[in-house]
């Protein structure tokens, strides 16, 4: 494959995850703009723990995952209560404080002769474990991509249980599901959980394929991208969130297509589209009705 | 130490008084609509940018610049509100919020079009040397901000509570769909706050626009986060809470600002605005934010 298509693909799939994490959020009815900083705990830790504490790359990779899914049940635990507009400013609130936090952080161990490690608003250098262990790009986007699909196959097949059907009932109509007998509760600690996990693992692959992070990365913009992620691709499955990646970063990013107008034409697009179908592409209609036909 | 406190206190009302306005604007459109416009402060750079583009090209003084700026935020809102928010109904509420997040997208890439350099010069309103009352220096432009901030207040305090108008706002704002079996055109008074609010930023805008003297595409997302900021610190949908959260900002900034620097000043303002809205779970728990009136 071409260096600029591997380059591409890596990509859409690490910002996937965070975008996934957006959408496991929305589905229990919860709107979050600082999926942001969980993706960033994730850089962080996976990055202190190859480059500084020289652990294995999967071990760095889980590391970076639990730590962010402890920063999202921090966020979860007094905020659960919180709906709408007051969750998504305490979220906004929580991932903003986290990147001054970023800014402030100094850890840095002499390595070769060199510093690494967190450096405040200068950032981290130097997570070259894939390149000091001659990974090729291809290699590492056949990890993105393994890691992804285990991620969709594991959601599938959440989404088909019980339990996706009381998270999406969570998400509907939180007092409904309550008296439906669904503990609200732990449901939501524990999607919050995932979302974080599932954010902070892709931060991990991010920082170990830019080799490069700062805190700057990590701010709101990233945070609502990720939400309008799954709300372009479409809430029904967790495959809407990717397609609103693939649309955004692979179409037009990627493709030189209508270089100096791109958000123009892209915005505008995504305005329509939401008119036209408000849950996104793959929206739950869609897929109701491509299950009834499979059933045939 | 006094002396400080006093002064950053007065600089934080003014900077404050804008927040509050920006803040207003947004209540206004949240109140009605119980829909986020994230397009709101990029609305406002629209304008900004309009007026900036006015003054280069045809050398416009500060008056006709600042009409420029309002009635160019009142354009891209009237568009904001017919592509992101009439067209989107019943529950489409988070569409509605991405669709106006799409919208800032392509703002934001209009406004580096019209005018493609970081930064551009923008005309001040008053150009005079600060004045001093007890010791403490006040800049005339900032004190105009103060007044333009209270006299839009009083203004809108008595359109919403004094006037026809302002109670078929209040019955939208509380319940919707009894407001439209009243036979009131609940779209009409969400596209006339809508542009109302529009105005209300355009000026606030305007006038820290005009008191930097300068402009850059940063702005919109400024303005945006800024309110809603202020917005959310007063507590969510009334006009007085907007007016308070506001100033509360501007003087907590201040203080942040001269004592701590500006990283810690924001990690302060955070950290406020989180112990705010979970402290409001605890004490408003069971009250949904649908039934919190402008």
């Amino acid at each position: 494959m071409e260096p600029h298509l591997v380059g591409v693909l890596t990509n859409i799939g690490m910002i996937a995850f965070v975008a996934l994490s957006a959408y496991l959020l929305l589905l229990v009815g919860e709107i979050s703009f600082g999926q942001q900083a969980f993706f960033g705990i994730g850089a962080y830790a996976a990055g202190i723990g190859t480059a500084v504490l020289d652990l294995p790359l999967g071990l760095a990779l889980a590391i970076g995952a639990i730590a962010a899914a402890i920063g999202q049940l921090a966020l979860a635990l007094p905020t659960f209560r919180l709906r709408g507009l007051y969750f998504a400013m305490a979220s906004l609130a929580f991932a903003e404080m986290m990147r001054i936090v970023l800014e402030l952080t100094q850890f840095q161990v002499e390595r070769d002769g060199e510093l690494v490690g967190p450096n405040g608003a200068e950032g981290f250098r130097g997570i070259r474990y894939i390149f000091e262990r001659g990974i090729e790009p291809a290699e590492f986007l056949l990890l993105v991509a393994a890691l992804l699909a285990a991620t969709l196959a594991l959601l599938a097949v959440l989404e088909r249980s019980r339990f996706g059907r009381r998270l999406r009932m969570v998400g509907e109509d939180e007092l409904l599901a309550a008296l439906s007998g669904i503990d609200v509760f732990r449901t939501k600690l524990a999607m919050a959980a995932a979302a974080g996990a599932l954010a902070g693992l892709g931060g991990g692959l991010y920082a170990h394929a830019s080799t490069y992070i700062e805190p700057r990365l990590f701010d709101v913009m990233l945070g609502v991208h990720s939400l309008a992620y799954g709300l372009i691709g479409g809430l029904g499955t967790a495959l809407g969130p990717l397609l609103g990646v693939g649309l955004d970063i692979g179409l037009l990013e990627s493709t030189q297509m209508f270089a100096g107008y791109r958000m123009i034409v892209f915005g505008g697009l995504v305005a329509v589209l939401l008119i036209w179908r408000p849950r996104g592409l793959l929206d739950e209609r869609l897929l109701h009705r491509l299950a009834r036909i499979g059933r045939r | 130490m006094a002396h400080d406190l006093a002064q950053n206190t007065v600089d934080g009302l003014m900077t404050g008084s804008a927040y509050a306005m920006l803040a207003l604007g947004f209540t206004l459109i949240f109140g009605v609509m119980r829909r986020l416009n994230l397009s709101y402060g990029p609305s406002i750079m629209i304008g900004a940018y309009l007026g900036t583009l006015v003054h280069l090209q045809f050398g416009m003084g500060a008056a006709v610049v600042a009409l420029v700026t309002v009635l160019g935020a009142v354009a891209a809102g009237f568009y904001v509100e017919r592509l992101c928010f009439a067209p989107m109904r019943g529950q489409a509420a988070t569409a509605s919020m991405v669709a106006s997040f799409a919208i800032w997208m392509q703002l934001e890439e209009l406004a580096t079009l019209l005018l493609p350099r970081h930064s551009y010069p923008f005309p001040a309103l008053i150009a005079r040397p600060p004045f001093e009352i007890a010791g403490i220096l006040i800049r005339a432009d900032r004190l105009l901000t103060l007044g333009a901030a209270i006299a839009a207040m009083l203004a809108l305090w008595l359109l919403v509570h004094r006037s026809r108008f302002g109670l078929a706002l209040r019955a939208t704002a509380r319940d919707r769909a009894t407001a439209r079996h009243l036979g009131i055109d609940v779209d009409r008074i969400g596209l006339i706050a809508f542009l109302g609010a529009s105005a209300l930023g355009g000026l606030a805008g305007m006038l820290v626009i005009a008191a930097d003297q300068q402009i850059t595409p940063m702005f919109g997302m400024w303005a945006t986060f800024k309110g809603l900021v202020a917005m959310m610190l007063g507590g969510l949908g009334s006009i007085p809470g907007a007016v308070i959260g506001g100033l509360l900002l501007g003087v907590v900034e201040a203080h942040g600002q001269w004592f701590f620097g500006p990283q810690l000043r924001d990690l302060l303002v955070y950290a406020l605005l989180f112990l705010c809205l979970v402290l409001r779970a605890g004490i408003g728990a069971g009250v949904p934010s649908a039934e919190r009136r402008i």
